[in-house]
């Protein structure tokens, strides 16, 4: 796959890194050519020194044969410019922005943009580990709005059943591990000791679990 | 008219001022502490609006949907490139312009981010100091219809042949009409008794062919050469 990363400061490198590895064509532009001291001496792509936005740069960095192209500088403006350009003038398949001021997520998603809150996800994810120590996210829908957790039944709760666990609150069991062995959850089910749960949930609903979790709540 | 302009640096400020003295209903949206200060001393305060313009809630603040015309005349030419396409996809702003500070970006301003108007500041600068370097050189004001037809200027030096002739006694190329003569500080209209004189800067509609045939009247006797 040929992919065009704008920006060369940590994602854009560390990005750069990561695709390079999976032998992916990859090409990094940044308009200020120290800016490619961030990459490892392991990445194996090219570099291109210009600002992005100017008539041809894209074109140069072969944007009409590239099939992703991110847009990771730290401007949300820039961002949203070079993806928009990507999408609607190069029809470029695969956009994604990196939103950096959460305030901007707004604007992105207003322009259809598919973005990645690095700022927002990054406060959330240590957030939920300072106030719910329990519940592990291992995977995160959208910007983080619904997002998949691993919990282990604690000493308190085994005995009980799975629906008096996650009964009335947003959050939906998906699967429920027992001796290494997975099934569909059913709300009857009784927890075990070591059994681990599957949950999707909101925010507050995550914040609810962990709650009931910590015996805080009935 | 309701007009909301974003970015209260020099040329946002200037143009809120004008537009404000001229009765229409002016917003003006800035968010910088330093250019809040300096706007606050030469701008009626019930024009500021303070917040940044890129905030979608500051935009409501500024009632975005009322105004009929939003000026993004921010110093980031991103910025006013996603302003100008969210004025339209998301508050249908019927009419939107925008400053280029880049002329490098200057391609990107346009229909594809909802861009009605460009104003590109440095564009029109030069055309300005070159016009002030160009006296017996014909200069081109504006394209139309890209480009087959041209506003051009050309100022008078003193031995040209038109200078001394009324403008029914000049043999004018086809497709050439005289809109306007600067004199001094003045407009002069152009009809057929008004006498050329030299220094008269000379403001055209023309052709490509008549362009050169006008520059032959207007400029120096020697074959003079026109830059369309």
């Amino acid at each position: 796959m040929n992919v065009i990363i704008v920006g060369c400061g940590r994602v854009g490198a560390e990005l750069a890194l990561l695709l390079s590895r999976r032998a992916h064509d990859v090409t990094v532009i940044d308009h200020v050519g120290s800016s490619f001291g961030h990459l490892d001496p392991a990445y194996r792509g090219r570099t291109i020194e210009a600002e992005p936005l100017a008539e041809g740069v894209l074109e140069k960095a072969g944007i009409r044969e590239t099939q992703a192209l991110a847009a990771v500088t730290n401007s949300d403006a820039v961002n949203a410019v070079v993806a928009h350009v990507a999408r609607s003038v190069y029809d470029v398949p695969n956009v994604v922005a990196r939103n950096y001021d959460p305030r901007w997520l707004v604007l992105h998603e207003a322009m259809g943009l598919t973005s990645v809150s690095s700022t927002a996800w990054g406060a959330q994810r240590i957030e939920e580990l300072l106030e719910r120590p329990r519940l592990r996210a291992v995977f995160s829908a959208g910007n983080g709005e619904v997002e998949l957790y691993e919990l282990q039944v604690p000493e308190a709760w085994v005995g009980r059943t799975l629906g008096a666990l996650v009964g009335g609150i947003a959050c939906s069991p998906v699967s429920l591990t027992h001796g290494g062995r997975a099934t569909l959850p059913e709300p009857g089910r009784v927890l075990g000791a070591g059994d681990i749960v599957h949950v999707t949930a909101t925010l507050e609903g995550a914040g609810d679990l962990g709650r009931r979790l910590e015996g805080t709540e009935a | 008219m309701e007009i909301l302009i974003a970015g209260g640096g020099r040329t946002g400020a200037t143009l809120a001022l004008t537009l404000h003295a001229q009765k229409h209903e002016v917003r003006l949206l800035e968010h910088r502490p330093s250019v809040l200060a300096h706007i606050h001393r030469e701008l009626p305060t019930e024009l500021i609006y303070e917040g940044n313009p890129n905030d979608p809630r500051t935009l409501e603040f500024a009632r975005i949907a009322d105004a009929q015309v939003l000026v993004a005349s921010m110093s980031s030419d991103a910025e006013n490139l996603s302003l100008c396409f969210i004025a339209r996809e998301h508050f249908k702003v019927p009419r939107t312009i925008a400053t280029i500070n880049d002329p490098r970006f200057a391609w990107l301003f346009g229909p594809r981010f909802h861009v009605d108007v460009a104003v590109n500041q440095a564009d029109i600068l030069a055309g300005l100091i070159e016009q002030e370097l160009s006296v017996g050189d014909m200069m081109t004001l504006l394209k139309l219809r890209k480009g087959s037809y041209s506003l051009v200027s050309e100022t008078l030096v003193a031995d040209a042949r038109a200078v001394g002739q009324t403008l029914r006694e000049v043999e004018f190329p086809r497709n050439a009409v005289v809109c306007a003569i600067l004199r001094r500080n003045d407009v002069v209209i152009p009809r057929g008794d008004v006498r050329f004189e030299a220094g008269d800067e000379v403001l055209a509609l023309v052709d490509e062919a008549s362009a050169q045939q006008l520059a032959a009247l207007f400029g120096p006797p020697a074959p003079a050469t026109a830059r369309l």
